[in-house]
């Protein structure tokens, strides 16, 4: 049975007049002089332009000690080393690969940086070099950990941990990097029935979640079973609500997308993505956040 | 055509999921996605109309003009169409990249007007063999995000619903010579009949079934698919295979089938829109692209 | 255009504006969910987009990639449908590239470009409706998309076209003041440091009036300025509210 909707567009109204908090930050534009003192350091976002600090983005300026940075509502994932990322192979090269993970320069997974089948630990051989491809190829989607970054601000990832590797099957999503909000994990196994792999660089994978943690493959064999229909409604259900909460604008992390995903349920699926549908869910998710918060 | 890169691993769920009716938006295979249209954005032109289809963005322009008819028909004006994939759309777009696609959609939009019966094309004509209108469709594709064809054809239906030629009167003075005289009231105009314009379904092969309205990821998938152009009524008058697969006649059949049926739907819904919009008149916000 | 008075006795133009006031303008921010930065901006009649892209790794030729500091490439692009007559080609004609070239040099001054050595930072304009000012318009936009997709900037780049008639600069020309053939002066402006990005004269102009007409042609854009910033600060102030914490 098919189903077409077609409508007229709608002004969209500014939502943030309906919401209570005010916003005490100093909020900063390009050219914008944020102070003359001389004893701050400057940090990202800022530049010196004669005896004075200057903002260099729109953004809220932060404060931290001495240290004044502008913290931009979107940007390209700048690299930290300790973030988890998930990112995608573009290139194979000789002893390394190019991985995309919406950074300003391609990241680096070396060779020697990734583990091996079976987690076995030894020197990697000119054979493992030639076999490059059988481990990874392009198009395949990874989770890793930044080991380091490159003056020019290319990062270098590694997956020496088991949890990290290969993913398999599941869906992706990409935001932008300023609404993953950081935690100490960024592994969760949701309590609806899916895992969530949150990406400091704003990629998302939602994948079922694996039956038996089974730690000898490393990630390198993909089940490619079906997976069964309940596991595929609650992760496109996860999906759509992560795409509302993009849209809306609120901050990514495990409580918000469960609270997200639970104001959902009455919904269909597919209609989580209509726009007033999402306003709805968002703002009761908004407002359960804030009781928790007390 | 601006296209992913996907693993293997999520081919195979998306496969999967389409064999059960689940597609990874939670759509079911005939389902389209949220569609919004809108109509007189550019006010330079004669009609023109805005279509936002998920993340698929076309804007279409028609411009009316003076012109001599073609030498094989002539009693009749005439379509001529442009498709300008902007850069806006994906880098690989800029300068000369988008040429490819370009031409891909032009050439498939003249055979599906080609036939007589889309558009009336001798209402266009003022003096036969001398004078006619030419109508410039100009179709401008600002996102891309799966499912390409559909949305250019719901918008170029839209603009030329939205199109407003002017009424002109040919006066002819004693040596025979004829003049055109256009007229002054900028809403005495003439416009046209898009009942039997059609509208293109493309569907795509996905496994063992097909899905209408593809994304970009399910496009990546899918091996063959087949564009169909259906009118109001569920007749078709165009149809096309696309992609490097292949189909057996089996599948084909179930798919104009589908074809038809989603076809007369999309064009329900498009007149209900369109009939809406201009009952609005005057009165309707326009939204364009600040809203 | 014979008989057609750009400028009244009574000071008033042909749309009704005084001789220094700027068309009304309108703006948004954040138009694209799939580019980095995306604008659009309304400056009368004359509608334009603009979208940003990257920094991102070099695409193509990594020869190309400079080793210190980001490569900034645009295009300038007018939709068939934009202008009156109906244009035959969208881009690749002289005027399109001559603009490019100039939206590539204005925002090379602007972008701090020694940050993202070996990257690439792409510009895209496109013009959907043409009725004057169209080069000032896609800076007014390109700068927009530049601050949406959080590119670091040294300032705001504000672009507004000044002419003379009749001992009178007029600012924020349209296109039947450009039309008439007077003098046309385009200038882009850094407004905080009152550094000029480019310049740009065309037809004869008497240098005794060279002066006035840049002051006029400065004043407009300082004026752009006012509006633009208001439009990015609203918005800031919107997504930092929706952001909350």
């Amino acid at each position: 049975m098919a189903a077409m909707e077609l409508r007229l567009p709608v002004p969209r109204k500014v939502v943030s007049q309906g919401l209570a908090r005010g916003s005490d930050k100093h909020l900063v534009a390009p050219g914008d002089t944020i102070t003359t003192d001389t004893g701050y350091m400057r940090g990202h976002g800022t530049y010196m332009g004669d005896e004075k600090l200057v903002a260099s983005v729109a953004g809220a300026v932060e404060r931290v000690n001495k240290l004044i940075c502008v913290k931009a509502l979107k940007t390209r994932y700048n690299g930290e080393v300790g973030d988890i990322v998930v990112g995608r192979i573009t290139e194979v090269q000789q002893k390394r690969w190019k991985v995309e993970t919406n950074a300003r320069l391609d990241s680096v997974l070396l060779l020697s940086s990734m583990n091996l089948p079976g987690g076995e630990l030894r020197r990697r051989s000119a054979e493992d070099e030639l076999a490059m491809r059988d481990y990874l190829q392009e198009g395949d989607l990874i989770s890793a950990e930044v080991q380091a970054v490159f003056s020019d601000g290319a990062v270098s990832l590694h997956t020496r941990s088991l949890k990290y590797g290969k993913l398999g099957q599941g869906v992706l999503v990409q935001v932008s990097p300023s609404l993953v909000k950081r935690q100490k994990t960024h592994f969760h196994d949701l309590p609806c029935g899916a895992s969530v792999i949150l990406g400091n660089n704003g990629f998302i994978w939602i994948y079922p979640t694996p039956e038996q943690k089974d730690e000898e493959a490393g990630g390198f064999v993909t089940n490619l079973e079906p997976v069964p229909l309940h596991d595929r409604e609650v992760i496109s259900r996860l999906r759509n609500c992560i795409l509302a909460l993009v849209a809306q604008k609120l901050m990514l992390y495990d409580t918000s997308i469960l609270y997200c995903y639970e104001a959902s349920l009455p919904h269909q699926i597919k209609d989580i993505l209509k726009p007033e549908v999402m306003q709805e869910i968002v703002l009761e998710t908004r407002h359960r956040l804030l009781e928790l918060e007390g | 055509m601006a296209s992913v890169v996907l693993s293997e691993a999520e081919k195979v769920y998306i496969v999967h999921g389409i064999q059960e009716d689940l597609r990874v938006d939670g759509r079911g295979c005939e389902d389209y996605r949220c569609t919004e249209v809108e109509t007189d954005v550019v006010s330079n032109t004669s009609g023109s109309a805005r279509v936002k289809l998920g993340h698929t963005d076309i804007l279409v322009g028609v411009k009316a003009e003076m012109g001599t008819p073609k030498l094989e028909k002539p009693d009749e004006g005439y379509l001529e169409f442009f498709v300008d994939c902007s850069a806006n759309a994906t880098p690989e777009f800029e300068g000369r990249g988008g040429e490819e696609l370009g031409t891909e959609i032009v050439n498939t939009l003249y055979r599906i007007f080609s036939n007589g019966s889309s558009i009336d094309l001798k209402s266009l004509c003022i003096n036969p063999r001398e004078h006619c209108w030419v109508l410039y469709v100009d179709v401008l594709l600002l996102e891309c995000g799966g499912n390409l064809f559909d949305a250019i054809s719901i918008a170029v239906k839209a603009a030329l619903f939205n199109t407003r030629i002017p009424k002109v009167r040919v006066l002819e003075d004693d040596e025979g010579s004829k003049e055109i005289e256009l007229s002054d009231d900028p809403y005495d105009c003439i416009r046209l009949n898009v009942d039997n314009v059609p509208c293109i379904i493309t569907l795509s092969k996905i496994g063992c079934r097909h899905v209408v309205d593809a994304t970009l990821q399910e496009e990546a998938c899918s091996l063959a698919s087949l564009l169909l152009s259906v009118t109001n009524r569920g007749t078709l008058t165009c149809m096309k295979k696309l992609g490097k697969g292949s189909l057996d006649p089996e599948s084909i059949f179930e798919m104009m089938e589908t074809g038809k049926k989603v076809g007369k739907t999309l064009h329900i819904a498009l007149q209900k829109t369109l009939e809406k919009e201009e009952s609005l008149g005057t009165t309707r916000q326009k939204v364009g692209f600040l809203g | 255009m014979a008989g057609l008075e750009l400028l009244s006795d009574e000071g008033y133009r042909v749309d009704g504006r005084r001789a220094g006031e700027l068309r009304k303008v309108r703006a948004r921010m954040g138009v694209f969910a799939q580019a980095d930065g995306s604008a659009y901006i309304e400056q009368g009649n004359t509608k334009v987009l603009a979208v940003v892209y990257g920094p991102h790794e070099m695409r193509g030729s990594r020869s190309k990639a400079l080793h210190d500091r980001a490569l900034v490439n645009c295009q300038y692009s007018m939709a068939t449908f934009s202008t009156g007559e109906r244009k035959r080609r969208p881009h690749g004609d002289r005027k399109s590239s001559e603009m490019t070239l100039h939206l590539k040099q204005t925002f090379e001054a602007a972008i701090l470009t020694q940050l993202y050595p070996r990257s690439q930072i792409d510009i895209y304009v496109q013009v959907l409706q043409a009725d004057g000012g169209n080069y000032c318009a896609s800076v007014n936009a390109a700068t927009l998309a530049t601050i949406d997709a959080g590119i670091p900037m040294r300032d705001y780049v504000c672009a507004s076209s000044a002419g003379f008639i009749e001992d009178t600069p007029l600012a924020d020309l349209n296109y039947v003041e450009e039309a008439a053939g007077g003098p046309q002066v385009a200038l882009a402006l850094l407004p905080k440091s009152d550094q000029i990005a480019l310049l740009e004269m065309n037809s004869r102009l008497h240098e005794d009036h060279l002066d006035q007409v840049i002051e006029a042609a400065i004043k407009a854009c300082k004026d752009i300025y006012t509006v633009l910033d208001q439009v990015v600060r609203e918005h800031v102030h919107e997504v930092t509210t929706l952001l909350g914490e």
